[in-house]
């Protein structure tokens, strides 16, 4: 692949409900902040990728009415929509677009404004046969997966509250966050509201109003504009069954990250990833998935995840700092998600985390989750 | 910024989905509360409800095998939102089981709803067995829910 | 074999500050705003936070119209008359109906914004355009 790197990101400010911004306001917020990130004018962006699940705003082509917004009128403009991958897709596919040597500059933007709609009822529009008459929404598919996940390899309540609590917690030194609380407690965590066995409201992500944007250049532009950019040394992407009953126990055997992260891997010349990676940043859209991502990614054994966030090993002072932005946990506006992950991960290299800096950080992970069991598995690194 | 506007509009969607031949042999059987699954000549893999293609093998299904309507508990959970139930009409009171049910006979496992509410008499491994309502109509709703046989 | 399915959902959209400003202008003053954008000199219709032609963010506020000139239109089966009208110093049309069936239609007929009694900070707080004294241009 030709190098291609990241060499500009920019975000709202995510919240509950952004009154105050049209879906154009709250895109062009996202979208102005990561041009001047970059250095870069307008005139510069060859082609834009937008990343949003329309159903949840009601607004055919999307890219129509944001894509001004994102100084796509004139130019090239695909939207890409794949659930909660759909961030990661879209970066995955200005990686593409960069390193085809057909675009030198590409804009990606992912975004989503749940306030506006009613998401729980989109996301009723399963298969009509079989999945409709027979619901529980998004929260009660994950805890049926979370019981196998239980079961098979003991992580207890206890464990799942420790990853809720490091979220919120490492939310606080993020700006953008949509949820902060400082103050939080795995007590707080285990004596949430009960949504579905054993998920509490404190296990889950929000739903937030967000946009996200990130600059893609090719490898001569990229040095030319930064001088650090964050090269992409492997984008993965495994989809799967669209099925949750095809599927042998999702969160357990979790197969299209784990191939995802075998490709991504080998492609970036990882064989420890607890060793080599510096940060990461995993999406995570119940505090149970952390650690099976955990295990999935190869952070850790089968068995082992419990341990490691016992052991601190995933806080910012630990080994692996697993996500410093506070995470999905914190911030959840689907379409802008993934680009989250990505645009946290190269903050990570360009050395501009903030209080959330990892000192030092050289190669970062960046992965996507979506539907049922989509994933994305991206390295950056300070080096192509 | 003076007072920020929102602009209220209601979307109504309907739809009219076609079933596909397979799809329509197996709510039929919903009818007879006689249930099957299609087999995988690659893997032998047993699915139910039916799907046009293996998603290992990428091979069309079209053998056909006869499945209990009894079964084991894959996962559950009980859930405590409460759901609308379309056939009613009426909210489903919370809280309410749900499970992944490995029924007799096939491979994958079925998602349906669950008579048992009491985390502390839920397994995964539990044996359960179907309960039809008294109207059927050839949809997978056609079972109430699953009992745990105790 | 046919299934059927349908759902309900309430959107609330936020018209943001600039899509606010217009339709509170609608609603309060009956007036119609606009924005100049600096760079290209192009005044659009409704009144937006930045030029989709150039994106500069420098706009400044105009009033266009009441009266304009009617570009194009379209009857749907209904009867509803659909137009684009390019106000009175707008350099972009805006997608309404004319009222009174459309009669009178034909390009470069002079029309007038006529407003709504009751006004909710709703593109309808303009009822329509009819056509204005004077006939075409």
């Amino acid at each position: 692949m030709n190098p291609v790197a990241v060499i500009g990101t920019g975000q709202t400010r995510h919240a509950r409900a952004r009154d105050d911004a049209s879906q154009p306001d709250l895109v062009r917020e996202a979208a102005a902040r990561a041009i001047e990130d970059a250095g870069i004018r307008a005139r510069d962006i060859d082609a834009v990728v937008i990343a949003n699940m329309e159903l949840f705003e009601g607004r055919a082509w999307p890219e129509l009415w944001v894509g001004e917004a994102a100084f796509a009128a004139g130019k090239p403009c695909l939207k890409v929509a794949t659930g909660g991958t759909s961030g990661t897709s879209g970066c995955i596919a200005g990686f593409h677009q960069v390193a085809s040597g057909l675009f030198d500059i590409v804009l990606v933007v992912g975004f989503e404004k749940h306030s506006e709609g009613h998401t729980q009822t989109g996301m009723t529009l399963t298969d009509p046969y079989w999945d409709r008459a027979v619901a529980s929404g998004a929260v009660g598919n994950f805890a049926l997966s979370v019981s196998q996940y239980m079961a098979d390899r003991g992580v207890t309540e206890l464990q799942a509250a420790l990853v809720a609590v490091k979220a919120r917690r490492n939310a606080v030194r993020n700006p953008h966050a949509h949820l902060q609380m400082p103050g939080i407690t795995v007590e707080e965590v285990l004596a949430s509201r009960l949504l579905a066995h054993p998920l509490r409201l404190l296990d889950m992500c929000p739903q937030s109003d967000g946009a996200c944007a990130i600059v893609v250049a090719a490898g001569e532009r990229a040095r030319k504009l930064h001088p650090r950019p964050a090269w992409v040394r492997a984008a993965a992407t495994r989809h799967e069954q669209p099925y949750i009953g095809d599927i042998d126990r999702r969160l357990v055997t979790m197969r299209t990250l784990r191939d995802a992260a075998r490709e991504a891997y080998a492609d970036a010349g990882i064989r420890e990833p607890l060793k080599e990676l510096d940060v990461a940043e995993i999406y995570e859209p119940v505090s149970y998935a952390e650690l099976a991502w955990y295990e999935a990614l190869g952070f850790c054994a089968e068995g082992e995840a419990g341990r490691l966030i016992e052991d601190g090993v995933t806080e910012m002072d630990g080994e692996l700092p697993v996500n410093p932005s506070g995470g999905v946990l914190s911030t959840n506006p689907v379409g802008a998600s993934g680009v989250i992950r990505v645009a946290e991960a190269a903050l990570q290299i360009h050395g501009r985390g903030g209080a959330r800096q990892v000192e030092g950080a050289r190669t970062a992970l960046a992965t996507g989750y979506g539907v049922y069991a989509w994933a994305d598995v991206i390295v950056l690194a300070d080096r192509p | 910024m003076s007072e920020p506007l929102l602009v209220p509009i209601e979307m109504d969607q309907s739809w009219r989905y076609a079933a596909t031949a397979a799809m329509a042999r197996f709510c039929a059987g919903l009818k007879e509360r006689r249930l099957e699954a299609l087999r995988c000549d690659g893997c032998g893999k047993r699915y139910l409800p039916p799907r046009p293609v293996c998603g290992n093998c990428h091979l069309a299904l079209r053998d056909w095998v006869a499945v209990r309507d009894e079964g084991r508990l894959a996962a559950w959970t009980v859930v405590h939102v409460p759901i609308l139930d379309p056939r009613s009409g009426r909210m489903r009171e919370a809280p309410y089981g749900m499970g992944l049910i490995r029924l007799d006979g096939a491979d994958t496992t079925l998602n349906h709803y669950l008579a048992e509410q009491n985390p502390a008499r839920l397994a995964i491994g539990l044996g359960v067995r179907a309960v039809w309502r008294e109207q059927l109509v050839g949809a997978i709703d056609d079972i109430l829910h699953f009992e745990v046989l105790r | 074999m046919i299934r059927e399915s349908a759902i309900r959902i309430p959107f609330r959209y936020a018209a943001g500050a600039a899509g606010s400003r217009f339709l509170a202008a609608l609603r309060d003053q009956q007036r119609i705003l606009g924005a100049r954008c600096a760079a290209c000199a192009r005044v659009l219709v409704p009144l937006r936070a930045f030029c989709p032609v150039c994106g500069s963010e420098t706009l400044d506020t105009v009033e266009v119209g009441p009266g304009g000139t009617l570009q194009t239109w379209t009857t749907r089966a209904d009867g509803t008359v659909f137009a684009v009208i390019l106000l009175d110093g707008a350099s972009s049309g805006l997608v309404h109906r004319l009222l009174d069936g459309g009669e009178e239609a034909c390009c470069g007929l002079r029309v007038r914004a006529r407003f709504a009694t009751e006004r909710r900070g709703g593109i309808l707080d303009i009822a329509g355009f009819e056509p204005a004294q004077g006939g075409a241009t």
